[in-house]
């Protein structure tokens, strides 16, 4: 399910990236042999950064891709570590439900005054800034159900479960990944399957 | 504003980031709450439009797409046969094919901005060679996490595109002026190799390889050389700005890829997860670090910083020997992207009030970091090629083994302060 979720949003953000550098690609070679300009690549990138930046932030939540600190970590006692793991995912979630509540107040300027954009194309930013919104609330949704999770988690004592779920993730699991992925390469056989993301189970 | 307060925030901020509380949140939470405390509520609508504006900076869309272009060379195989036709060339040389972890980092540098793959391919390609014909563990250790390094240095680089996003520097001017660095460091990097060889004794050659047998392993060097050509030559041309180089290196790296036979749907699905990951994590912190630097600028921390640090009288090479002492403890113990994304907004008015050129601020500043990936306790690379050496073994020996790296690279910082034009020069021709 979660692994299902995460090739769709990853494939949505790629597509939107891959169809954007084709359209620039083309807008930048028409630039340079016709000397003329396709006008509003540069207002495209601009919003695919601000829609696909929201998917991403939500994959990284995800797959615990949020860089923490781990060198104490491990060294502190295990109600702390608990404790800390517990305080970053609701921080997060907190992050997230800030930037939606921004992203919210962002529109009601824009509608007010009616802004567009400074482009040729003069676009109403109140488009954009909704997909904007709409990503950004689907990341305040996803890391609140995380928060939930290990609330609920700690709540009921269950801190082995908080603990792989919402630990940090270390160097070790990096190079684990990479490892699984470099071994799919090297064996000349094109990749069947995408290796499984989710590396908590290797966690030791 | 109070110094004292500013420190205290400071402190604040470490100590959250180094217990583990994720670092895009610890600089957000700084820079909200004192923003909050300084204007109260109109500080967090002050916010509002400085995300938006992140959000939506085109200068910024380069690092999905830088990230997307590794991913892609790295992911279809293209960067793991680079590995191949570089010993071929550089296996004769006295050390023998640890000239070629260093030579292929470098290259791997050219397409990749991460440090974890750049170190794990080549580390998993390498250590069980190097492990059979007898090189010492550490030497092969300490070059593939020193030649790991050379990814943020070589453009395109991830960090530079942060450094002056944040700063508003060139950022075509700093990758230009990390090509030259980049390529004496590498070459110092084999300097030392090929001098260690020659004076412990322990020349390790690789047997010659048939000119001809070369000559044909060089295609396997063509695709990340154009890759390269095409994001760069843009660049310096002034054909296309930041991201529309970016976007030329996607649509290469593409059609290198499929030309390869590797595209499949899956791959690119695959490609298209870590990207997002990636770029999220990275995003996230950027987001993060303009509230902060709004915070900083509305309540004029970087000026009373400013001031008080000219208040010791220190020379512009002063202020710099100290900075580098600073960076290199803070290095030991952060995560370098954070590490710079964290200190920027602070030091960067310090030295360019001293009149140090801000492109070369940027070149010095990734060195730092590049010295953070190799120091213990956090050296992120240490870890790296620990995690992936063939035999048991502790951690001391990578440590022991990146070394003399550490020194390496604080001469060459000294270097680069003694010689600015190493990093100011090619952009100047700009």
């Amino acid at each position: 399910m979660k692994e299902s979720i995460e090739r769709w949003l990853g494939t949505l953000f790629g597509l939107i990236f891959v169809a954007l550098s084709l359209l620039v690609t083309v807008e930048t070679v028409i630039r340079k042999v016709f000397n003329m300009s396709l006008q509003g690549a540069d207002e495209l990138g601009g919003y695919a950064l601000a829609f696909g930046a929201t998917i991403a932030f939500s994959l990284a939540m995800m797959g615990r891709s949020h860089i923490r600190v781990d060198v104490f970590h491990d060294h502190l006692p295990r109600w702390l570590q608990t404790g800390l793991n517990w305080l970053s995912v609701v921080c997060l979630a907190a992050f997230a439900t800030l930037l939606a509540w921004l992203a919210w107040y962002v529109i009601q300027d824009s509608r007010s005054y009616q802004s567009v954009a400074q482009t040729p194309w003069a676009t109403p930013l109140v488009y954009p800034q909704t997909a904007w919104l709409g990503g950004l609330i689907g990341f305040a949704l996803v890391s609140l159900g995380f928060a939930l999770r290990a609330s609920w988690l700690l709540v009921r004592g269950r801190t082995d479960e908080l603990n792989r779920e919402f630990g940090p993730r270390t160097t070790k699991d990096e190079v684990a990944e990479e490892l699984e992925d470099l071994k799919h390469r090297s064996g000349n056989e094109p990749l069947t399957r995408a290796p499984a993301i989710d590396t908590a189970g290797a966690r030791a | 504003m109070n110094v004292g307060y500013v420190l205290i925030a400071f402190v604040a901020m470490l100590g959250m980031m180094i217990i583990g509380v994720p670092i895009a949140v610890s600089m957000a939470a700084v820079g909200i709450v004192g923003g909050l405390a300084a204007y109260g509520m109109p500080f967090i609508n002050s916010i509002a439009p400085v995300v938006w504006g992140v959000h939506n900076d085109n200068l910024l869309t380069s690092i999905p797409l830088f990230v997307l272009m590794g991913e892609l060379l790295l992911r279809s195989g293209i960067a793991d046969r680079m590995f191949g036709a570089l010993a071929a060339w550089l296996g004769r040389l006295p050390g023998g094919l640890l000239h070629t972890n260093i030579g292929c980092s470098a290259l791997f540098a050219a397409t990749s901005g991460s440090s974890v793959a750049t170190a794990a391919t080549i580390g998993t390609v390498a250590l069980p060679s190097l492990h059979k014909r007898g090189y010492p563990m550490s030497m092969s250790l300490g070059s593939i996490a020193a030649g790991g390094t050379l990814g943020i240095l070589i453009p395109p680089s991830v960090n530079m595109i942060v450094y002056g996003s944040l700063t508003d520097t060139s950022i075509s001017k700093l990758f230009v002026a990390g090509i030259l660095p980049g390529l004496l460091l590498s070459a110092c990097f084999m300097l030392f190799i090929a001098g260690h060889a020659l004076l412990t004794g322990s020349t390790i050659r690789e047997e010659k390889v048939p000119l001809a047998e070369r000559l044909r392993l060089l295609r396997d060097l063509v695709p990340p050389a154009v890759v390269f050509f095409i994001v760069m030559g843009s660049l310096y041309s002034g054909v296309a700005t930041t991201t529309e180089s970016a976007a030329l290196g996607v649509v290469a790296s593409l059609f290198f890829a499929w030309n390869s036979r590797k595209l499949t749907w899956t791959l690119l699905q695959h490609c298209f997860v870590q990207t997002a990951k990636t770029s999220g994590m990275i995003l996230l912190i950027i987001t993060a670090a303009f509230i902060l630097n709004l915070a900083i600028s509305l309540t004029g921390v970087a000026e009373a910083m400013t001031a008080w640090v000219a208040g010791f009288g220190l020379s512009a090479t002063q202020m710099l020997l100290v900075l580098i002492v600073f960076y290199f403890v803070l290095g030991m113990f952060m995560d370098v992207l954070s590490m710079m994304v964290a200190t920027i907004p602070i030091t960067f008015p310090m030295v360019t009030a001293l009149g140090v050129d801000p492109v070369w601020f940027g070149i010095f500043i990734v060195l730092m970091c590049e010295l953070g990936l190799i120091t213990p306790p956090v050296g992120m690379n240490l870890f790296v090629v620990h995690g992936i050496r063939p035999d048991k073994g502790g951690i001391r020996d990578a440590i022991v083994g990146a070394l003399p790296y550490v020194v390496i690279m604080i001469l060459f910082t000294l270097l680069l302060m003694a010689v600015p034009g190493l990093a100011t020069w090619l952009p100047g021709k700009m």
